[in-house]
């Protein structure tokens, strides 16, 4: 491996991490298909990296927003239960999925992650009520309004089935599945979109480490590779967080959904030609 | 359990999961220069893979961490819950163990 693809990997890392913490998604769905499509690597071992980018990232945001009360512990602890699982049982089956199907899962996932970026285009916090969080609800203070907010949790085996689908889903592709399972809390458990994706930022962590051992044994993930895209993402995701003040998030994704929609076309081609 | 106690075990595990990921970046930057530099393999080597297993324990350590907690605050829903998830990791660890025993 030369220096010019660890130094390419360092910039790639940097700038999935960048979009990943602007976006409020993880930069796993930007590296994957660079590693793969991009530099020709093996989508397993594409996916293995990524993973451990997802870990970071999950350690890293999650130490940054701990203090705020916006990561709900309880209700996170909970939904892990059905994450792990699913990536367990993706990091099992996995190496069974000819690199046909891999493509087609890739490219249809890549297509949900742009519709809903797309459609959430406007979607902002704006849920408040004052009322007792229950089991697993929550209260965080919000900045901008000055007051507490506090939340209910509802449909509770809703958000378990999309913890495990997004824990397949990460473990399969190497993504870290927030993207998939933040819509889902917000718009059918009540949980305000913050505290969801503090939540899932804590959760993809432990979801990676339940199918990467599993990669990591089967020597998927090569050091200096893992090493440089974990650098890259860790150094990206800190520019994006300083940058994030201040930039519009709304052209960035829809570009970026443009970006996705392109990938996932290309995994199509590539399953069918 | 508390809202005080949940939101000092938020804390605590914040610092953990910092301490993690510091630790494993460093033994990472530190080895990937190693590395390219190609002056030595057995050190450059060592620092990568053991900045890995730092950045896979750490998610690991925070579920330990919270069961331990949750043991304490005698809060046994979450107690099981957490067994739950820890078993679900101890399962991947013995499966990657396993698999890494088979092969070398």
């Amino acid at each position: 491996m030369s220096l010019s693809i660890i130094a390419a990997v360092v910039v790639a890392g940097a700038v999935a991490g960048g979009l990943g913490s602007l976006l409020g998604i993880g930069g796993g769905v930007f590296l994957v298909p660079f590693l793969n499509a991009g530099l020709g690597l093996d989508f397993g071992i594409a996916r293995a990296v990524s993973l451990m980018t997802v870990i970071a990232t999950s350690s890293a945001v999650s130490s940054g927003t701990a203090g705020r009360r916006l990561i709900n512990l309880r209700l996170g602890m909970l939904l892990e239960v059905a994450s792990t699982v699913g990536g367990l049982a993706a990091g099992v089956t996995v190496a069974r999925l000819s690199d046909e199907t891999l493509s087609i899962i890739f490219a249809c996932v890549t297509a949900i992650i742009a519709i809903l970026m797309i459609t959430r285009l406007e979607k902002r916090n704006v849920l408040e009520e004052d009322a007792d969080p229950g089991a697993f609800g929550g209260r965080y203070y919000e900045e901008e309004s000055g007051r507490d907010v506090v939340y209910r949790v509802k449909r509770l085996s809703v958000g378990m089935f999309a913890s495990l689908l997004a824990g397949a889903v990460s473990g399969t592709l190497g993504i870290g599945g927030g993207i998939l399972k933040v819509p889902v809390l917000n718009a059918w458990c009540g949980v305000p979109l913050r505290a969801a994706a503090a939540t899932s930022a804590l959760m993809i962590g432990v979801t990676a480490a339940a199918s990467v051992p599993l990669f990591y044994a089967r020597g998927e993930v090569n050091p200096p590779l893992a090493a440089a895209a974990v650098i890259g993402v860790l150094i990206g995701s800190r520019a994006g967080l300083w940058f994030g003040g201040r930039a519009r998030a709304k052209w960035l994704k829809l570009l970026m959904a443009f970006v996705l929609a392109v990938v996932s076309l290309l995994y199509f081609k590539r399953a069918l030609g | 359990m508390s809202d005080e106690q949940i939101g000092r075990l938020e804390v605590q595990l914040g610092r953990l999961l910092q301490a993690g990921v510091l630790t494993s970046a460093a033994c990472l930057a530190l080895g990937l220069v190693l590395w390219m530099a190609s002056a030595a393999a057995g050190p450059a080597n060592a620092l990568l893979t053991i900045g890995l297993m730092i950045l896979m324990a750490t998610p690991i350590l925070r579920v330990i961490v919270s069961l331990v907690e949750y043991a304490r605050m005698r809060d046994w829903f979450f107690v099981a819950m957490t067994v739950l998830v820890f078993g679900v990791l101890l399962a991947t660890v013995t499966l990657a163990v396993l698999k890494l025993r088979a092969g070398s």
